[in-house]
């Protein structure tokens, strides 16, 4: 596999001038609905219609070839029959299109005579300039004002706000389900990519270009299978990226392929999870369990600051989500260290006798939001805790959605990493707003939380600033 | 005899399997602590052989038609004396005949015996997508019924071989446990690091497989290995 840098990424992102090859006059078809798209976000001189079928779509004069394009071209978007594909992408390597969008399927997905339409595109543009994403994807996603060449509409597919979070995906299908899931929960992205066949541009290529991204600051990875001996090449580029930003990696295709015919134990036990596994675990990489996670992970990573050590300090106001985010931490290698006599001395001080100062902290349902402040405040600056667990049930009296101010005004500026777990409706809503727009993710269950500490603890290991 | 050499015989005779003796040669070479060894073709050699090795000495039938050695009567161990050695030798090859009639002989191996330890495995295997990796657990029933078992994809560093140890379920047993001592880690890392030095350097390998490794308050040491060269498996 030939390396040709990161450079030649940008113009999927950020195309000067776009041709839609298989563009179509005919509201709701594909090439119609791609070309709308970019007309929100493009000037109307910036794209080239191309079908010979038509002279105009959507009021754009419409090419009978790539090659007839008075222009220079930076990108192509392919949404003609795969049996056309090669065809077009030797026209447009021939034009000096320096990217290609393949939407198209009917490639190797589908059996052999697919995987020899591919066969012709990766030969049309060997020892050219010109890269290729896809076939068989929907194409990229830029919501700090680039390229989208998702052809679901808005209504099916919500996009979500600009924000830090890179997502690079082998399915379209799952790549687009997050996406409107992730706008649906207010969730920002920065970029979106579905690569699809990876005849060309693959993990490797994408994770270099995103590293330095300056709009991204965390990267998700969907990922089934990597390209044959790709594998040591995807372990040395994620090590080298998550020196710069964390790397997120959810694994489709977890169940052992079985290894065939094999003569030693050690081939039949090493399934392709389990190796999948260790080259992550080698590479830095921050495994989630599913897509939900990807989101809690994520948004823990963007938020708040890798974790320098495992110890957790539980602040709350209920025993048995105090008890129950122990268990959690615990069960993930994070520990909640018994406080010293000292602290617990501290704490006893100025708390009824009935409060629990041991870690968890419990403030009891009859206590108030003050009661965190002076609990926190201590706890912070103890130096016996690496991070803080806050599980805030603001439906007994004495608290309110005002809590959020107060978690946050007593953690900042500490350098320990902080997360919530809060549980309800009403004005726990508020509350959680308010939260996360201070920084501190809020999950729904302790359980979550522990999960996005554990992410924290992880990276800083990564970083080697953790203990 | 070299690394090369050895795969080429055994690629040019057409085995996928080496010898055991070959086995050992190739990793003797890349510095694991394998016993001494030597291929005995008749009763005298294996007593000549055991001589000069030093006593107690491990028989076993070399033969690429058997896979399962002792389950034909091809092992015995802790030989004393040269008696019990020849005697060995013949007891050997008739069970042999009598379970596997056809079965090719190469000869018996003279093998130093390792003293007991407790058994761990190290093993290389080729990923399609990672290429070379490395794996650990330890023997008997945690890799068989349990697959307590690590990997890492090579180059493994030494920091990376000290996870393998203690990622298994049952690394506490390394720690020492009822009374028994804490293992010499530090030599099992040095064996993993090894092999995958091994793995990286020879292509030709696809399979390896140390089991067991016997390992120790102080050092470790390999008992059994088996090393498949050539085409995919």
């Amino acid at each position: 596999m030939e390396n040709r840098g990161t450079s030649d990424i940008e113009v999927f992102f950020k195309p000067r001038s776009i041709a839609v090859v298989g563009a179509s006059p005919t509201p709701g078809r594909l090439g119609y609905v791609v070309i709308q798209r970019l007309l929100n976000r493009y000037k109307r001189e910036r794209i080239y219609p191309v079908n010979p079928k038509y002279g105009e779509v959507l009021g754009l004069k419409c090419y009978r070839s790539v090659e007839e394009i008075p222009e220079p071209l930076d990108l192509a978007v392919i949404l003609v029959p795969a049996p056309m594909v090669p065809g077009v992408v030797e026209a447009c390597v021939r034009k000096g299109v320096r990217g290609i969008i393949i939407i198209s399927g009917g490639f190797a997905e589908t059996g052999p005579e697919g995987a020899r339409l591919e066969e012709r595109v990766r030969e049309a543009i060997r020892g050219t300039g010109t890269r290729v994403i896809g076939p068989n994807c929907i194409g990229v996603l830029d919501l700090h004002g680039g390229m989208d060449t998702f052809f679901l509409p808005e209504e099916k597919m919500m996009r979500p706000p600009p924000g830090e979070i890179a997502i690079i995906s082998q399915s379209g299908a799952l790549l687009s389900a997050m996406l409107d899931w992730a706008a649906y929960m207010g969730i920002g992205v920065s970029k979106a990519v579905s690569y699809g066949n990876k005849v060309d541009v693959d993990d490797v290529d994408m994770l270099q270009y995103l590293a330095q991204d300056p709009e991204t600051r965390v990267i998700v990875v969907y990922v089934e299978g990597l390209k044959p001996g790709r594998g040591k090449a995807f372990i040395e580029t994620v090590r080298r990226v998550v020196r710069e930003k964390p790397v997120i990696v959810l694994k489709g295709g977890r169940t052992a392929r079985g290894a065939v015919a094999a003569i030693s134990h050690t081939a039949a036990l090493a399934g392709s999870y389990k190796v999948f596994r260790a080259a992550l675990r080698q590479a830095g990489a921050i495994e989630a369990a599913d897509v939900v996670d990807v989101f809690d992970l994520a948004k823990a990573l963007t938020m708040q600051p890798p974790a320098r050590g495992n110890r957790v300090a539980v602040i709350t106001n209920a025993g048995g989500p105090g008890v129950m985010a122990t268990d959690a931490l615990e069960s993930l290698g994070l520990r909640v260290p018994l406080f010293s006599e000292e602290l617990q001395a501290r704490l006893r001080e100025m708390f009824p006798p009935f409060y629990s100062v041991k870690n968890p902290v419990d403030v009891t349902g009859g206590g108030s939001n003050e009661d965190y402040r002076r609990a926190i405040e201590v706890v912070v600056r103890s130096g016996e805790v690496d991070a803080l667990l806050v599980v805030a049930l603001i439906h007994p009296p004495g608290f309110d959605a005002g809590l959020a101010d107060i978690i946050a005004n007593t953690t900042r500026g500490t350098g320990l990493p902080v997360v919530a777990m809060s549980f309800g409706g009403g004005e726990t809503s508020v509350l959680r707003r308010k939260l996360e727009k201070s920084g501190i993710p809020v999950y729904e269950t302790v359980e979550r939380a522990a999960r996005a500490l554990w992410a924290l603890y992880r990276y800083g290991r990564v970083l080697g600033v953790a203990r | 005899m070299s690394v090369d050499r050895i795969i080429e015989r055994a690629v040019s005779e057409g085995r996928r399997k080496l010898h055991e003796h070959e086995a050992m040669a190739v990793l003797r070479e890349y510095g694991l602590p394998v016993p001494e060894v030597a291929l005995a073709r008749s009763p005298e050699e294996a007593v000549e052989a055991a001589r000069r090795i030093g006593f107690p000495v491990v028989l076993k039938i070399v033969s690429p038609s058997i896979v399962h050695k002792s389950d034909v009567g091809g092992v015995v161990l802790g030989l004393e004396t040269e008696e019990q050695v020849a005697e060995a030798y013949t007891r050997i090859l008739s069970s042999v005949e009598k379970h596997v009639p056809d079965a090719e002989i190469v000869g018996v191996l003279v093998q130093k015996m390792v003293p007991k330890g407790l058994e761990v495995i190290v093993g290389a295997t080729r990923d399609p997508i990672f290429d070379a990796v490395v794996m650990f657990g330890l023997g008997g029933i945690f890799v068989e019924v349990l697959k307590d078992v690590s990997f890492r994809v090579t180059p493994v560093s030494r920091e990376e071989a000290y996870e393998m140890l203690s990622e298994i379920k049952a690394s506490r047993l390394l720690d020492g446990y009822r009374g028994m001592p804490p293992r010499d880690k530090e030599a099992l890392v040095d064996i993993i690091v090894k092999v995958s030095r091994l793995m990286d350097e020879v292509k030709e390998i696809r399979e390896l497989d140390m089991n067991p490794v016997m390992s120790y308050d102080k050092g470790a040491a390999v008992a059994d290995a088996r090393i498949i060269v050539g085409g995919r498996s």
